[in-house]
Parts: structure tokens; C-alpha cells; sequence
């Protein structure tokens, strides 16, 4: 998080400042790159879609940081439905990920927590959980979004958000226990 | 089913007394040290995931730079404005095509009505108005019952029925004959016009702007003739008195000239309608 001098590199950035521009992309592309990682199997390509739509939008958008984010990672997750829509109408399905398929992908996840502590292993045990969970649970830790924010992204309530994330955690709580193994 | 919603059932382990410590892990808060080792376990995992930017978490930097440069540094030059430009470029001939289309049909339409009102081929009404809004031809049946001068036709005419013989009212299958006999201007002639023409019809003279010439309710308004075209022998009378007297004898005139056209019939600066129409009042 930029935090005070958002509000500074945003105006900075609106004028064409390029270094204002990076300041905001180093902050923000990490969680982006991991939510979207989550939520489709094109996280680069979004990503990028979803940076020009930033762009292009800049100059109108208004609001602080906390703002920001919430309107990016809105823009990212409509773009990931774009993408998945275009990807269903054009299915191409490689042979690996049909192999991956036919194995519960909740048990490879764990196995994978418990022989490394990484990111990656990290992010594929969020991606063993509901769809739902994995990607509130994402918007709300990685993102830093609060309940509200997520609430409107993914069109729910902030109850039935914090909900689904307590599930999501417990859930997770769960197979580091049953790992038996602290991380 | 306990597994998938520990939370809904108390007694077991990560019920609902744990909602404080999972809100304090999904807002990355430190949780206490007396929680449970799995909480521990994925609050750190959790802070991992948060955590800074690893080698490949800035993938697309430079496409995003770029398109930010390309963009961003151009006021007033966006993607979504560059998009609705070319949308709204791709329908603005479908959008400009009905208000031009429109526009034409009525000018066509008024252009047409003009030139028929001026022709003097709309229905009476119509003519009558067109005649009080723009000075078109009247109406043919609110032709002045005057005198009915008679020019000469430079066109020959073919024989009708009615042209024929002693020029009583036959039924015709001419429909412009069925017309003048059934339209108002037999009313007219009713009313006191005496045997009014059944059509009379003011022709411009030779050389004349408003020179119309009455002729005969058979008779179509011929152009004038040249004087030249005139024929001789052509019986022109001065009163109404009915539409025998109007146009030449059968015998006097040969077919296909039987009603012969006044190249002056009408009284200058007044035309046979205005006067009709007055005293049809």
C-alpha cells in the first residue's frame, strides 16, 4: 500500500508521470497477478487487459487508495469473466491440464503446502477451496479490500462475504491440521 | 458435512467462538499468541501470500508501461473514446439515414403536391386548398359558369361517346367523364348556373401566364394553340346558355376538333374560378 502519497502519484500519474505510474503498478500488479491466478487460468492476459482499462480510466477515476483497488480488482474480475466466457466458446483443453483434472485437486494442493512453504504452495491450497471462498478470502487478505468493497465486487453482502471467508479460513484451517504440520 | 461447515456446529473445534481470530487473520491483524497452531500456520501462510512481490509478480510490466504511455500521456485519447468514436462512426450512417430519409420523402412529397396542385389533378378538395394557400389552378367543378370560350386544341381527340351525337349525359366509362357528371359541379349547375359545363376548364393562352380559356367538360385542358391552329367557323357564345351553345355544332365542326378553345377566354385580371367561387357563395 502507497498509503498517504497515493492521493500525490495518482495525480502525478494522470498527467503522464510514468515513475507516479510504476509506483502504482509495483504496489498493486503482486495481488492482482495472485488474485487473478486464483480466479482464472489466463492471469497475465487479464492482467493486462485490466491495466489498459486502468489507464485508459485514470483520469476519471476519483478516490483514495482504498478506492483504487477495489475499482481495480473490479475491472480485473469482470475482465476474467470476459476472458472465461471467450474461453468457453473456444475451449482448448491441453492435454496436462486433463490429466491434472482427473486428481482431487484439494489433496495435491495440501501435498504440495506440505512439502514447501511458498507462495505458490500457498495459492494452490487457496485454489483447493470453493471458488467463492478462495476468491473472497484473496480480495480480502491479498487485495486488502474490507467486506464492503468485496461485498460490491462480487455482488453479495458483507455478511454473506465474511461468511464465506470464515468458511474458506476454517477450511484451510483444517487441512494444515490434518498436514499436521505448522507452518 | 461437519467438515464443510465447522462453523455451524459449536462444539466442535473452529466453531463460532473462532470468528474474532478469522477476522483477525483476513485483515492480516497479529493474532494472539494462545490460538490454536493450525490459526498460526495459516496466518502465516496468509502473510506469505500478501507478502512482497516475488520474480514473476511483475509479469506484463512493460506492456503496461507502454500502453500507459500510448494512452495515458495523450489527453482525450482513451480506449473507451477511441471505441465509442469508432461505434459511434459505424452507426451514424444508420442513425443519419432516417431523419435524411425523412426529409427527402417530404420534400418529395411536397414537391409532388406542389406540381400536382399546380397541374391541377388533385382531388377538389385538396385543389381548393392548394389554390387559397398557394395560388394553384382552382378546382375544376368551382369553374366560373361564365361564358365558355372555347380555343381550339392543337392535340386531335380521339371520339368518345360523349363526344358524339347530340352531347346528352351517357354513361361513360371514361372515369374523369363519370367523375364530373357525379361530382359537385352538377350541384352547381343545379343551383341556379343553368346547364353548367360539366367541366370547365380555363387553358393558359398563348403567351399568357394566367390566360385560362374555358372549355368543355370533355375537353382537357389542352395547351393553346398557336393562332395558325386556330380553326375557323368556331361559335363562341357570350351567355351561358347551357352547354349546347358552348362548343360548335357537330355539323359546323369537324371531328376531331369539336370544341374549338378561346385563346382570350378569360377576362383579364379575373379568372373563371375566382368568379365562380364567388357566387357559388
Amino acid at each position: 500500500m502507497i498509503g498517504g502519497a497515493f492521493g500525490v502519484t495518482l495525480a502525478n500519474a494522470r498527467t503522464g508521470d510514468e515513475a507516479a505510474f510504476a509506483c502504482i503498478f509495483h504496489d498493486v500488479q503482486p495481488a492482482l497477478l495472485r488474485y487473478l491466478r486464483v480466479i482464472t487460468a489466463e492471469p497475465e492476459d487479464v492482467a493486462g487487459e485490466t491495466w489498459i482499462q486502468v489507464v485508459t480510466g485514470l483520469r476519471r477515476f476519483r478516490g483514495g487508495e482504498q478506492d483504487f483497488r477495489a475499482w481495480l480488482f473490479a475491472i480485473a474480475r469482470n475482465r476474467a469473466a470476459d476472458a472465461g466466457r471467450s474461453r468457453h466458446r473456444r475451449p482448448v483443453v491441453p492435454l496436462d491440464m486433463t490429466e491434472a483434472a482427473q486428481h482431487p485437486t484439494a489433496a495435491d494442493a495440501a501435498d504440495q503446502a506440505l512439502e514447501a512453504v511458498s507462495t505458490q504452495a500457498t495459492m494452490e491450497l487457496i485454489k483447493s477451496l470453493p471458488r467463492e471462498q478462495a476468491e473472497i478470502i484473496m480480495l480480502r487478505v491479498v487485495a486488502g479490500l474490507d467486506a464492503g468493497d468485496v461485498a460490491k465486487i462480487v455482488g453479495k453482502t458483507p455478511g454473506a462475504v465474511r461468511v464465506a471467508a470464515h468458511r474458506g479460513l476454517r477450511r484451510l484451517a483444517g487441512q494444515v491440521e490434518q498436514a499436521g504440520v505448522t507452518l | 458435512m461437519h467438515g464443510e461447515m465447522p462453523g455451524f456446529f459449536p462444539g466442535r473445534p473452529g466453531g463460532e467462538h473462532d470468528e474474532p481470530l478469522l477476522d483477525m487473520i483476513l485483515e492480516r491483524r497479529p493474532i494472539p499468541p494462545g490460538a490454536s497452531p493450525e490459526f498460526h500456520g495459516l496466518a502465516r501462510m496468509l502473510a506469505a501470500v500478501a507478502g512482497p512481490a516475488e520474480p514473476g509478480d511483475l509479469a506484463g510490466q512493460d506492456a503496461a508501461h507502454a500502453a500507459f504511455t500510448r494512452l495515458a500521456s495523450r489527453p482525450g485519447t482513451s480506449h473507451a473514446a477511441l471505441r465509442s468514436a469508432r461505434r459511434s462512426l459505424s452507426e451514424r450512417p444508420a442513425r443519419g439515414r432516417l431523419p435524411l430519409a425523412a426529409a427527402l420523402a417530404v420534400a418529395a412529397a411536397g414537391l409532388g403536391s406542389t406540381a400536382a396542385a399546380f397541374a391541377g389533378v388533385l382531388p377538389s378538395p385538396i385543389q381548393h386548398f392548394a389554390h387559397e394557400t398557394i395560388g394553384a389552378p382552382p378546382p375544376p367543378h368551382v369553374a366560373s359558369p361564365r361564358p365558355l370560350t372555347v380555343a381550339s386544341s392543337p392535340m386531335p381527340r380521339h371520339p368518345r361517346p360523349s363526344d358524339t351525337g347530340s352531347r346528352q349525359p351517357v354513361a361513360s366509362p371514361d372515369p374523369v367523364s363519370d367523375k364530373t357528371h357525379r361530382g359537385p359541379l352538377s350541384a352547381h349547375g343545379r343551383k341556379g348556373h343553368g346547364a353548367v359545363p360539366v367541366r370547365a376548364t380555363c387553358v393558359p393562352a398563348l403567351g399568357e401566364d394566367r390566360g385560362w380559356a374555358v372549355g368543355d367538360t370533355q375537353n382537357p385542358p389542352w395547351p393553346s394553340p398557336v393562332p395558325s391552329q386556330l380553326k375557323p367557323g368556331v361559335t363562341q357564345s357570350p351567355t351561358p346558355s347551357g352547354p349546347s351553345q358552348n362548343r360548335a355544332s357537330p355539323g359546323s365542326l369537324p371531328f376531331p376538333w369539336p370544341l374549338p378553345l378561346a385563346t382570350k377566354g378569360c377576362p383579364a385580371g379575373t379568372t373563371p374560378y375566382q368568379e365562380t367561387h364567388a357566387s357559388g357563395r
